[in-house]
C-alpha cells in the first residue's frame, strides 16, 4: 500500500522532467496536470485506509552510508495533511492555465512552472510519510526552493526579485535553526531515525526544553509566525495569485505538521510548552490580523491574515498541550482537534480567496484597494465567492471558519484548568481570540466593500469581467466546500480523527464533540433559514423601483467621494497608533496663494519590518550611542549591570543541578 | 412548558416595540411633552411594511438581502436569550459563542449594504461600526467568561444567575459584570452616550447613517431587529439584577419584565440628561468595560480561592 504511495515520487519527477523537456505550453501543462493526477490517486489508494481508521503503514528502504535505512510511515496525522495537500495544489495548476494565458501569450512557456508545482507535490509526499531526517531535510529544502521559484516567476520585476530573496533568505534562517535541532538530536541518539528521536525526547532530558524551542523557532519561521513574518506580505504580493493562495493555504501548513510531527515523539509535554505555544499563537493572531486593517494592497492583506489564521491554529495547539501536560484528554483533544480543522479550513478559504484576488487582478490589472471599486456589477461570480470566503475567514457562522474556532473556545472557555489563574488566562485568550475575529471581520468588510462593492473609484482602471472557467472551477469547489464544513463539519472531523489516533486516548475525541452538537444544528438551522430569507428578498426586489443613492444633500457627487479602505481603517488605526504608526508624506500649502500643487501620503509600514531592519542597519549605532552615556549617568548603568549579572547568575544557578 | 414556550415567542415579537415604545414616552416627559402612543413603534413598522421598497441603482442584490440576514440573526439570538427567566426557549452548551458570532453576523450584513450604496456616510458609519464592534466584542467574552467561571456553567440563560456573595468576589464579579454589560448594551444598540438615535446630522451618527437608502419592509426588518437586540441585551442585564431569576413560578418571568421595563426608562432618562459623547471618545467609554470585565475575570480567581 504504502509502496503505490511512493509510486508517486518517480510519477511527479517524471512529470515534472516532461513539462520542462517539452516546448508546447498546452502539452507540458497538461502533462504536469496528469502527473499530478495520478499521483493524487496514488496516493488516495494509501491515505484513504488510515483514514478509515486502519493502521499506519510502514515501509523500510536499506540505503547505502551515511543514511543507512530509509523508512516511511504513514500515520493518520501524515495521511490528514496528504488527503487536502495535493489536491489542492492540483487545483491550483487547474488555476494557473487561465491565470498565466496572458503571460504565455507573450512567449512565456509554462513548463517550469507547472514542472514546479509537481516538485511541491513530491516534497509534501515526503515529508508527510518520512521517518529519517535527512529525507526530511530533503523535502523540506524541495518545497522551499521550488516555492521560491514559483514566487519569481514575473522575474523581470527588481521587485518581485528583491521579495523572492527575502523569502530565501528567511526560509534558510529557519533551516540552520532546524538543522541546529537535528545536530543536537543526531548527537544525543546517534541516529536519523524519529523513532530513536522519540526514545530520546520522551525522557526527561535538560536538552528536551532546548530542542522544544529550536524546532518550535524553525517551524514558526517556516509557517510565518509573528515576528518572523516579515517575509510573507512580500512574497505574497509578488507571487502569482495561486502561488500566493498555495503558499499560504498549502505549502507553510507543513511547519505546522512538523511541528506535531516532533512533538507528539516528545510524548507528555510540560506544561510550560503549552503556555509558550498558546502565548505565541496569541500574540501571532493578534498582529497578524491588526496588519490586515491597514493594506492597501489586497493580496498582502491576505498574507497578514496567514499569520493570523496560523496563530489560531496555534492557539489551538497550546490549549492541545496544556490538556496534555494536566492530563485532561477533553481539554487536549478539544484543542488539537481545533488547530487541525481550522489548517483544513483555513486552506479551503485562503486559497479561495487568493483566487478571488488574482481574478480581480487578471481583470483589471491591480490590487490596490484604493484604485478599485464596484467590481461586483462586473464581475459578481467572482464577487459572490470571494464574499463566501470573506464570511468563512471572519468566522461566522454557519461557514467553515466558525466551526473550527468553536473548538478552540471551548477548549479555552472549559474552565477546567487545574488552578483558577490558569482560568483565568485561558478566558483571556478567548476575550483576545474574540477581538481577533471582529478585527478579521473589518478587515473582510474592507476588503470586499471596497473592492466589489459601491462605485468604480478609478476610471482609469482596465474594465474587468469575471474570469475564464478554468479560474472559476477551482473557486466554486472551494467554495462549496467552505459551505459544506461549515454546515457539516463531521466531514472536515472524519480527516481530523485519524491524526489525532497519535495521541494516547482512545475515543476520548466523541466525548469531547458531544457538548458541541446542538451548534452544529443551530448553524444548519441557520444556514437554512437565511438560505430562504435571502433567496425571498432577493425575488421580491428584483422588480423594485430604483433611484439614485441618497446623497445627503450633495448632488451628483464624484466616485471618489466614496469612503476608501484608509478612510474605513483611520478611526481603528488611531486608537490602535502604537502598533499601527502611520507614515505621513505631505506637501502642505504655503502662503495664501500656493504656487506649487500639495498632496498628503499616508503610508502603514510594518513596525517589526521597520524596527528589524533599524537594528540590522543602525543598531551598532545605538549600542555605541548609549555606551558613550554610560559616563553621564553611572549610577543607572551599574543598575543595569548588576541587573544583568544577577539575571545571568540565577539562569546559571537555576539550570546547574539538572545538568 | 408549552405556556412557558408561546409566552416567549410572543414575548420575542411584541416586547421589542413596546420597550422602545416606552423608551420614547420617557423621552418625551422629560422635555415636557406627552409623547406618542406606547405602541408608535409598532404603528411605524406597520406602516413601512405596506410600502414598496425603492433602491438605489448603485446597489447590488446583497443590498436586498442584507436587512433580512441582520432580523434572522437578531431573532435566532433572542431564542436563546433569558427573556421570561432562566429557562431560554433553546439553549445548548456555549451558546454565548454562538449568540455573539449571530450578532457580528448580522453587524457584517448592515455594513456590507452601507458600503454597497457606495455614500460615503453610510461607508463613514459602517466603519465607526466595525471599529466600535471590534473593541466590544472582548468586553462581552470577558464578562461571559467570568460569568462562567463564577457560576460553572455554560449556557448564556444559566450563566446570568449568579448568586453574589459579598465575602467571596462573587458579588465583585457580579457587580462589575453589570458595569460591562451596560457599556455592551448602551453601543450595541446606540443608545446615547454613544450614539445618537435621534440626530439629523449625517455626520454624527452610527447606526442611523448605514441605514439611509434602505426603505419600505427593509427599513422595517432593521428598525425591528435593532429593537429586538435592545430587548436581548436589556433582559440580560435584567437577569442579572433580578433577585427572583432562579424562582420556579412566573415571579420570575414578572421580575424580568419589569426590570427590562425600568431599563427602558432608565435609557430613555440617561439620553434625556447627558449629550452624546465625541466619537473620539466612543473607544475609551468602551475601554471602560473592557476595564470592568477584565476587572470581572480577576474577581473569579479570587472567588475560588477565597472559598475552597
Amino acid at each position: 500500500m504504502l509502496t503505490t504511495l511512493l509510486v508517486s515520487i518517480p510519477v511527479l519527477l517524471l512529470g515534472a522532467l516532461l513539462s520542462v523537456g517539452l516546448r508546447a505550453n498546452r502539452v507540458a501543462t497538461a502533462v504536469s496536470l496528469a502527473a499530478q493526477a495520478v499521483a493524487v490517486a496514488l496516493v488516495f489508494t494509501a491515505v484513504i485506509p488510515v483514514l478509515a481508521g486502519g493502521p499506519p503503514l510502514e515501509v523500510v528502504w536499506p540505503w547505502p552510508l551515511p543514511i543507512d535505512a530509509i523508512s516511511f510511515r504513514l500515520d493518520g496525522l501524515g495521511a490528514f495533511f496528504l488527503s487536502w495537500s495535493l489536491p489542492l495544489t492540483l487545483l491550483g495548476g487547474v488555476y494557473s492555465v487561465g491565470y498565466l494565458e496572458p503571460y504565455l501569450a507573450r512567449g512565456r512557456h509554462s513548463g517550469p512552472h507547472h514542472a514546479l508545482l509537481c516538485l511541491t507535490s513530491l516534497a509534501f509526499v515526503l515529508i508527510y510519510t518520512t521517518q529519517n531526517a535527512l529525507v526530511f531535510l530533503l523535502g523540506w529544502e524541495v518545497a522551499a526552493v521550488s516555492a521560491w521559484l514559483l514566487v519569481i516567476w514575473d522575474y523581470p520585476s527588481q521587485n518581485i526579485r528583491f521579495a523572492g530573496f527575502n523569502y530565501l533568505v528567511s526560509t534558510h534562517v529557519g533551516l540552520f535553526v532546524l538543522v541546529a535541532a537535528f545536530m543536537l538530536l543526531h548527537s544525543k541518539t546517534g541516529s536519523m531515525n524519529f523513532v530513536d528521536f522519540g526514545l530520546f525526547l520522551s525522557t526527561k532530558s535538560p536538552s528536551r526544553g532546548t530542542i522544544f524551542l529550536l524546532l518550535g523557532t524553525a517551524f514558526a519561521l517556516k509557517s510565518a509566525f509573528f515576528p518572523f513574518h516579515t517575509w510573507l506580505p512580500r512574497a505574497h504580493s509578488a507571487a502569482p495569485a495561486h502561488v500566493s493562495a498555495l503558499m499560504s493555504g498549502v505549502i507553510h501548513k507543513a511547519g505546522l505538521f512538523a511541528f506535531l510531527r516532533f512533538t507528539f515523539l516528545m510524548g507528555r509535554p510540560e506544561p510550560w510548552m503549552g503556555w509558550c505555544v498558546l502565548g505565541f499563537g496569541a500574540v501571532s493572531a493578534l498582529f497578524g490580523v491588526l496588519y490586515t486593517s491597514t493594506q492597501r494592497d489586497l493580496k498582502r492583506l491576505l498574507g497578514y491574515s496567514s499569520t493570523e489564521n496560523v496563530g489560531i491554529v496555534s492557539m489551538g495547539f497550546g490549549v492541545g498541550y496544556l490538556g496534555w501536560s494536566w492530563g485532561q484528554p477533553t481539554l487536549a483533544l478539544l484543542g488539537f482537534t481545533g488547530g487541525l480543522l481550522h489548517i483544513l479550513n483555513h486552506a479551503l478559504f485562503k486559497c479561495l480567496l487568493f483566487y478571488g484576488a488574482g481574478a480581480v487582478y487578471k481583470g483589471t490589472h491591480t490590487v490596490d484597494l484604493e484604485r478599485l471599486g464596484g467590481l461586483a456589477k462586473r464581475m459578481p461570480r467572482t464577487a459572490g465567492l470571494f464574499l463566501v470566503g470573506a464570511l468563512a475567514i471572519s468566522a461566522l457562522p454557519p461557514l467553515n471558519g466558525f466551526t473550527s474556532e468553536l473548538l478552540v473556545y471551548s477548549g479555552l472557555l472549559s474552565g477546567s484548568a487545574p488552578t483558577p489563574s490558569a482560568n483565568v488566562a485561558l478566558v483571556a485568550a478567548a476575550a483576545l481570540l474574540a477581538f481577533v475575529g471582529a478585527v478579521g471581520a473589518l478587515s473582510m468588510v474592507r476588503a470586499f466593500g471596497v473592492v466589489f462593492l459601491g462605485n468604480a473609484r478609478d476610471a482609469t482602471v482596465h474594465p474587468a469581467k469575471d474570469p475564464p472557467q478554468s479560474m472559476l472551477a477551482p473557486m466554486v469547489l472551494h467554495g462549496a466546500l467552505v459551505v459544506a464544513l461549515g454546515v457539516a463539519p463531521e466531514l472536515g472531523l472524519v480527516l481530523v480523527r485519524s491524526a489525532l489516533g497519535v495521541l494516547p486516548w482512545e475515543g476520548g475525541l466523541e466525548l469531547a464533540l458531544t457538548p458541541l452538537a446542538p451548534i452544529v444544528w443551530a448553524n444548519r438551522v441557520l444556514a437554512a433559514v437565511l438560505a430562504v430569507g435571502m433567496l425571498l428578498a432577493y425575488r421580491r426586489g428584483r422588480s423594485a423601483r430604483r433611484s439614485p443613492t441618497w446623497g445627503c444633500g450633495a448632488v451628483a457627487p464624484s466616485p471618489r467621494m466614496q469612503y476608501t479602505a484608509s478612510s474605513f481603517t483611520a478611526s481603528f488605526a488611531r486608537v490602535l497608533e502604537s502598533f499601527l504608526p502611520v507614515l505621513r508624506r505631505e506637501q502642505l500649502p504655503v502662503d495664501v496663494f500656493p504656487r506649487h500643487a500639495s498632496k498628503v501620503a499616508t503610508h502603514h509600514p510594518d513596525a517589526v519590518e521597520r524596527r528589524m531592519f533599524e537594528v540590522l542597519g543602525q543598531g551598532e549605532e545605538f549600542v555605541v550611542d548609549n555606551a558613550a552615556r554610560i559616563p553621564e549617568q553611572p549610577r543607572v548603568a551599574f543598575a543595569v549591570g548588576l541587573l544583568a549579572l544577577l539575571v545571568l547568575g540565577a539562569i546559571l544557578l537555576g539550570a546547574g543541578p539538572s545538568w | 412548558m408549552v405556556i412557558h414556550a408561546l409566552a416567549h415567542i410572543l414575548a420575542v415579537l411584541l416586547l421589542p416595540v413596546l420597550l422602545l415604545g416606552i423608551l420614547q414616552r420617557v423621552k418625551a416627559w422629560w422635555s415636557g411633552r406627552r409623547g406618542a402612543p406606547l405602541l408608535q413603534p409598532a404603528f411605524d413598522l406597520l406602516r413601512l411594511l405596506r410600502k414598496t421598497p425603492v433602491y438605489s441603482e448603485t446597489t447590488t442584490p446583497l443590498f436586498r438581502v442584507a436587512p433580512w440576514v441582520f432580523l434572522t440573526t437578531a431573532l435566532g439570538s433572542a431564542l436563546i436569550a433569558p427573556l421570561l427567566g432562566p429557562a431560554a426557549l433553546v439553549s445548548f452548551h456555549l451558546d454565548f459563542v454562538w449568540f455573539a458570532y449571530a450578532w457580528g453576523l448580522g453587524r457584517v450584513a448592515i455594513m456590507l449594504a452601507a458600503l454597497d450604496t457606495g455614500s460615503s456616510f453610510e461607508g463613514m458609519g459602517a466603519a465607526r461600526e466595525a471599529t466600535f464592534s471590534a473593541f466590544l466584542e472582548p468586553v462581552f467574552f470577558l464578562t461571559a467568561g467570568a460569568l462562567s467561571l463564577a457560576t460553572g456553567k455554560t449556557k448564556l440563560a444559566e450563566l446570568v444567575s449568579i448568586h453574589p456573595h459579598v465575602m467571596d468576589g462573587t458579588g465583585a464579579v457580579w457587580l462589575l459584570s453589570i458595569g460591562a454589560l451596560v457599556v455592551v448594551l448602551l453601543v450595541e444598540s446606540g443608545r446615547m452616550p454613544v450614539d445618537d438615535p435621534t440626530t439629523h446630522l449625517e455626520l454624527t451618527m452610527v447606526h442611523e447613517v448605514m441605514v439611509l437608502d434602505h426603505s419600505g419592509p427593509d427599513l422595517a426588518a432593521i428598525q425591528w431587529a435593532s429593537a429586538l437586540k435592545l430587548y436581548v441585551g436589556a433582559s440580560l442585564l435584567a437577569a442579572l439584577l433580578n433577585p427572583w431569576f432562579d424562582a420556579d413560578g412566573p415571579e420570575s418571568a414578572v421580575a424580568q419584565l419589569a426590570l427590562c421595563g425600568l431599563i427602558a426608562v432608565a435609557i430613555g432618562t440617561l439620553e434625556s440628561l447627558i449629550a452624546r459623547i465625541r466619537l473620539r471618545t466612543v473607544p475609551k467609554f468602551i475601554a471602560l468595560g473592557l476595564a470592568a470585565a477584565a476587572l470581572a475575570l480577576l474577581a473569579t480567581a479570587w472567588k475560588t480561592q477565597g472559598a475552597p
